[in-house]
Formats: C-alpha cells, sequence, structure tokens
C-alpha cells in the first residue's frame, strides 16, 4: 500500500512540477472550510511543528511571527529563522497575533487555536478576516475534548504529516516545493522501513519515556496511536504501552514487568520537571531498585530522540531512522 | 446509637482496627498493576527479614519491597495524618467543613512546587518536595498571619471565623500566584504536570519517603494525643475550655502548627489529597462517638486504611494505568460523606 501511494505520489511531482496553484483555494481543515481567493502574504505560525513545515516549504520569508518553541530550530533552518520575529516562546496572545495583520494563522494545535483555544477560537480569528490552518496530525483521527493531551481514534500516521505540508504549499500557491518535500520524507521513510524489515527481528519492543512530574512517580510515556506508536508500528516493534492517550502515565512496575527492548527517552530542553533532564532519566534508569534490572538498561539499549520527533512532525522521519539504526547495531553486535 | 466503650471494648476495637490495618498493607503488596504469584511476596518478605528463601526475580523483588511496600507505609501514614489534621482542625475551628486544606497548605504547596520547578528556585538544591514543603509552611504563615491581624480588630470569639476567612484568602492568593507562574513561564508543550500536585499522587513513594513521613506522623499523632482533653472542651468553644483552665491560645498555637506541619509534608511528598480530612473524622464520630479519647486514635487508624485501600482502587480501575488518587478518595468520599450526613441527622432527630 505504501509502495503505491509512494509510486502515485512521485507520479504527480513529475506531472506537476512546473503547475501553479488554481485558487479560489478550499481547503477543509479540522472541521472548518478554508477558501482562499489569493495566496496569503503573511503567515503567523503558532508551534514550532507548523514553524519547521512552512521553512521546509521554503516559505520563511512570508513567516511575520512564530510562537512555541520546543526546541532550538532544525540547524539546516537556523538562517532563515534568525530573521523570524520570535512573538513568544510560549503561548502568544491573541493581539500579538493579529497585530501582525498576518494572511494566515497556522497553529500546530487546536490546544492554541481552536474550540478552546488558549490564543483564540478560529472565529475569532475569522471575524478579522484572518484564516487559519490546524496542523492536520492534531485533529485527524484525534479526540482532543478526551484525556490531557487529547486522545487519539486511531494510530496517527505520516499520511497527516504529507497532508500538512501539501496543504500549506497549496495554500501558499508552490504546490511542487510540497510535493518535494513529501518525496524526500517518503523516500527516507521507505528506507527506514526496508532496513528494518530487513533485519526479520521478532520480539522486539519498546518504551518512549517522555518525562515525569515527579522522579520516581509514574512516567509519561508514548500511548499507543500516536508518532512514536506509528514509528513502531513500522519497524515492527511492539510498544509495551497500549493506552489511546497521547501521553499517558503508566506506572514503573507495569513498564518495568514488560520489559521492553529498548527504551527511548526523550530529549527535551524545557526545564518543568527534573525529568525533562537526559541525565536525570538516565540516572534513574541506572539506579532505580526495579527500573535498572530492565534488560533494555543492563545491555544498554536505551536511546534518546529529540522530543520533537515524538510529535507528528517533519521530525518524525528521524525517530524512524534512529530506531532503524539502533535494531541495525544491536544485530551485528 | 453509639457502640458501647466500656472496659475492655476500646482495647478490643482498637485491636480490631490494627488487624484490618494490617489486613489493608497485605492486600497493597498483594493487588498491584501486575500479577505476583503469593509464593513470592512470602518469598520476598523472607528474604527481607533475614530469613533463607529461594531467589525471586529481581524486577517482582523490587517492585514489592521498593515500590509496594513503602508505598502502602506512605498510604497509611498520609491518610493517618489527614484525617488526624482534620479532626484537630474541625474541633477547633468548631466548623464541619474544616480540613486539613483550609489553612491554604495545599495552594501554597503547588505555588511552591511550581516556583521549584519553573522559576527554578533554589538554584537545583531544592527538590519539588522541599519546594511544595516551603510554599505551605509560607502559606500557613501568611494565614495566620492574616487571621490574627483580623482578630485584633474584634472579639475573641470571631477568631476561628477570622482563621477560616484568612484560609480562604490565603488558599485563592497562592491559587494565582501559581497561575502566574504557569502563564508566565511553563512551557507550553503539556497541560499537564501541575495536575499532579492538585489531584495527589503516590507513585513517587519509596524508602527514603517513608523515613521522613513515619516519624513525622507518629510525632504529630502523639502531640494531638496528648491534647485530647483540650479538644474535648474547645469543642464547646474557647470561653467554655477557658473555664475550664485551658490555655486556649496556647493549645491553638501548638495544634494549629502540628497540623500544618503534618499536612505539609504529605502534600509536599504526594500532592493534595482530597476528602479524606474531611469525610473520615465525620465516620469516626458516628461509629465512637465524639470523644477525642477514642476519636483521635480510631480517626488515625481509619484514615490510613482508606487511604490504602483508596490507592488499591486508583491501581485497579483501568488497567495498565493509575488514576490520580485524589479522583478516587472524592468518588468514594462525596457519597460515603452524604451517607454519614443524613443519617447522623436522622440520629439526631431520632
Amino acid at each position: 500500500m505504501n509502495k503505491i501511494s509512494l509510486g502515485v505520489a512521485v507520479a504527480t511531482l513529475s506531472a506537476s512540477m512546473a503547475m501553479a496553484q488554481d485558487y479560489p483555494l478550499t481547503i477543509e481543515n479540522c472541521g472548518h472550510t478554508v477558501t482562499f481567493d489569493v495566496a496569503p502574504e503573511s503567515v503567523v505560525s503558532i508551534g514550532q511543528a507548523t514553524s519547521e513545515a512552512l521553512y521546509l516549504l521554503g516559505l520563511g520569508d512570508k513567516v511575520a511571527g512564530t510562537a512555541v518553541w520546543f526546541t532550538d530550530v532544525l540547524p539546516e533552518f537556523a538562517e532563515v529563522n534568525a530573521k523570524v520575529e520570535r512573538l513568544a516562546d510560549n503561548t502568544p496572545s491573541f493581539e500579538a497575533v493579529v497585530n501582525k495583520r498576518p494572511g494566515l494563522v497556522a497553529s500546530q494545535y487546536e490546544w492554541y487555536v481552536g474550540p478552546k483555544g488558549s490564543v483564540g477560537t478560529r472565529e475569532q480569528f475569522h471575524d478579522l478576516s484572518v484564516p487559519t490552518y490546524i496542523w492536520p496530525a492534531d485533529c485527524v483521527g484525534k479526540d482532543n475534548s478526551v484525556g490531557v493531551d487529547g486522545t487519539r481514534e486511531e494510530l496517527v500516521s505520516t499520511e497527516v504529516i504529507y497532508q500538512g505540508l501539501i496543504e500549506l504549499s497549496q495554500i501558499f500557491g508552490v504546490p511542487e516545493a510540497g510535493e518535494k518535500a513529501v518525496a524526500d520524507l517518503k523516500a527516507r521513510e521507505f528506507a527506514a522501513i526496508e532496513r528494518a524489515k530487513a533485519l526479520d527481528l521478532t520480539d522486539t519492543s519498546a518504551l518512549f519515556w517522555f518525562s515525569s512530574a515527579k522522579m520516581d512517580a509514574d512516567p509519561y510515556v508514548a500511548g499507543a496511536k500516536g508518532a512514536p506508536g506509528f514509528i513502531m508500528k513500522q519497524l515492527g516493534i511492539e510498544n509495551v504501552v497500549d493506552s489511546s492517550e497521547e501521553w499517558p502515565t503508566v506506572g514503573w512496575e507495569t513498564l518495568a514487568k514488560a520489559n521492553p527492548t529498548y527504551v527511548v527517552l526523550a530529549d527535551l530542553q524545557r526545564r518543568k520537571f527534573p525529568a525533562d533532564a537526559i541525565d536525570v532519566k538516565k540516572g534513574f534508569l541506572a539506579t532505580d531498585p526495579v527500573a535498572r534490572h530492565m534488560d533494555a538498561v543492563k545491555e544498554g539499549r536505551v536511546l534518546v530522540l529529540d522530543a520533537h520527533a515524538m510529535d507528528a512532525t517533519i521530525r518524525t522521519i528521524s525517530g524512524l531512522e534512529l530506531l532503524a539504526d539502533a535494531m541495525e547495531q544491536a544485530v551485528s553486535k | 446509637m453509639q457502640f458501647a466503650f466500656g472496659g475492655v471494648r476500646p482495647a478490643l476495637t482498637l485491636l480490631i482496627g490494627v488487624a484490618i490495618m494490617v489486613a489493608a498493607l497485605g492486600f497493597a503488596l498483594v493487588i498491584g498493576e501486575t500479577r505476583i504469584p503469593l509464593a513470592d511476596i512470602w518469598a520476598v518478605l523472607r528474604i527481607e527479614a533475614g530469613y533463607p528463601a529461594r531467589e525471586v526475580n529481581p524486577i517482582d523483588h523490587g517492585i514489592l519491597w521498593s515500590y509496594r511496600l513503602p508505598r502502602a507505609i506512605i498510604a497509611l501514614s498520609c491518610g493517618a495524618s489527614l484525617a488526624l489534621s482534620g479532626v484537630v482542625l474541625q474541633a477547633l475551628l468548631r466548623n464541619p467543613l474544616s480540613d486539613p486544606y483550609i489553612l491554604g497548605l495545599s495552594a501554597g504547596a503547588s505555588t511552591g512546587a511550581v516556583a521549584v520547578a519553573i522559576l527554578g528556585f533554589g538554584a537545583g538544591a531544592l527538590s519539588l518536595s522541599g519546594g511544595a514543603f516551603i510554599g505551605a509552611m509560607l502559606a500557613f504563615g501568611f494565614v495566620a498571619w492574616l487571621a490574627r491581624m483580623a482578630r485584633g480588630n474584634s472579639a475573641q470569639a470571631t477568631s476561628s471565623l477570622a482563621l477560616l476567612l484568612a484560609g480562604v484568602a490565603g488558599a485563592q492568593l497562592f491559587h494565582a500566584l501559581t497561575a502566574l507562574i504557569i502563564a508566565k513561564s511553563a512551557d507550553a508543550n503539556q497541560a499537564r504536570g501541575i495536575m499532579f500536585w492538585m489531584m495527589g499522587n503516590l507513585s513517587g513513594s519509596r524508602w527514603p519517603d517513608v523515613y521522613l513521613a513515619v516519624p513525622i506522623t507518629l510525632i504529630g499523632s502523639a502531640i494531638i494525643c496528648l491534647h485530647f482533653r483540650a479538644l474535648d472542651a474547645m469543642t464547646f468553644g474557647r470561653e467554655a475550655a477557658q473555664s475550664m483552665g485551658i490555655r486556649t491560645g496556647l493549645v491553638m498555637g501548638v495544634l494549629i502548627s502540628t497540623t500544618a506541619l503534618l499536612t505539609a509534608v504529605m502534600v509536599s511528598m504526594t500532592g493534595a489529597i482530597g476528602f479524606v480530612g474531611l469525610v473520615v473524622p465525620h465516620a469516626m464520630r458516628f461509629l465512637v462517638g465524639v470523644g477525642h479519647l477514642r476519636l483521635i486514635p480510631a480517626t488515625a487508624l481509619a484514615g490510613g486504611i482508606f487511604l490504602i485501600l483508596a490507592d488499591i482502587v486508583a491501581r485497579m480501575l483501568i488497567p495498565g494505568q493509575t488514576l490520580p488518587i485524589g479522583v478516587v478518595t472524592a468518588l468514594v468520599g462525596a457519597p460515603a460523606f452524604a451517607i454519614i450526613l443524613v443519617r447522623s441527622s436522622r440520629a439526631h432527630s431520632g
């Protein structure tokens, strides 16, 4: 199935290379119909995922402001990003966003721009004739009214990431950039999956540890259906957590007994809890009377992954690659 | 209506209470997120007591001895402390709705925790629990100061009311401070984390916590026990107590500080667990009467047992996931409170 869609994408890519976008453009986005008569002149991006997606599409000069940064911008976009005003590290105010007179507001989460948006509702922006676009990964197959970080109704897939890239490129009238970006990412995704398949491993499982509110307390771990769940499924790895919540808390008792093959630690730049730091997480695994007996800890199969790759973003692909690398190394040992 | 408590009966009741407590601890060892055979539990207990026994899988051993047992002891200790604090405050403030958080302690604890976590107070030397403890004591200090200022303007009789109102004001102030810190500087990635301090959570309980919680609980309980007569007298009001020769100001100061310390230590370890301090004292008054000599040990035991059982339910309700214990205590506590309310009013009228 994936191979077919890859083939189709490559075919459309070559067919549409020179094609310009037709307007008016109508997009169904997270329960809203958004229509564009012309490509917007500028955009405010709330959320690192949308900011980096826009940079990837070569739209850096259209970005009038960004907000909500979880980690440093990807090194390849550092130069572009340096020229863009950062409205806030975290949640920007409604007026700070509107003040930029953006032609579009793009948001990574409905948490910021949505029914209970902390920046504003979509209607608030639409009343001021500012169209909004939500990163599809946050609403396709996801119910944000359930669970602390929302609950996935179905397994997220890279398709929603590609959908986001394609739609943003269409909105800005550069569909060929979207299709090229998607083709590149798909090629990397496909290669990583093939590498994992070639190893033909069985009984491989993993645990993605995001952080913990208090050091010894039940940790926040990746649920079954978010980006980490997708990464694991694609590589033939079983997630030891089966909750549908995006980041459920699960006790160490359950996690240690499940004894995953790999423990993947989220590398966060924020410092909200002690366990946000990689060294603190590693220290816990080395000393906890139970966790230190897990096979992954004893045999050195503890990996580190950029936290932003654990969200459905353009970085998710690097998560796939990291795990595939680790699996290859484990086999070659 | 009350069960007879002459001569031998109180000792017997206490014995039954202790037996139930031991049984609850046993249940907490046996029941968990995962299944561990009874034979393994027995073997681990023998090994740890220094007797010969067969090897147990180190993960299971660790789960039983380093996770489940300290967690159950913390639940016992925390439940007892909160329930006792409830008894004392309900008597001293002569207000049946008083609970340990009426002094603004839980609000202060969450402020302290976020100040350490987000603002980096203490520059790494201060743990979240340490921050929570300091926050709780600061909030209490503020409430006590405010109550004292308010009392200065009015008659002695209103001092309980002044403390209650100061507690409400203090809680509001510290909740606002928490909100301010979060709004100013929290990472927006996750809306959670602060929930830990608001809802209560026993999952991080380890032996070092036990070494702190148990002595504090024992000392606090002893201080409260020694004041049982004063508490009986204060139930009839300050003036009545004074006429019986009790130095009410001193007693108030000692007992309220004791409850504040007990609660602050517990909140700093487990977050704010609601309803235990409110419901258990009322339930025990219904069972053993209002005399504090019986009420104090009964409440301490019942509070501890209640929290151990609530924690077991929290671990079992959703397989593979643990609910915040505050949710369970509220789910059980609110209806239990309603039943007590209805039945006790019938008993009074009948």
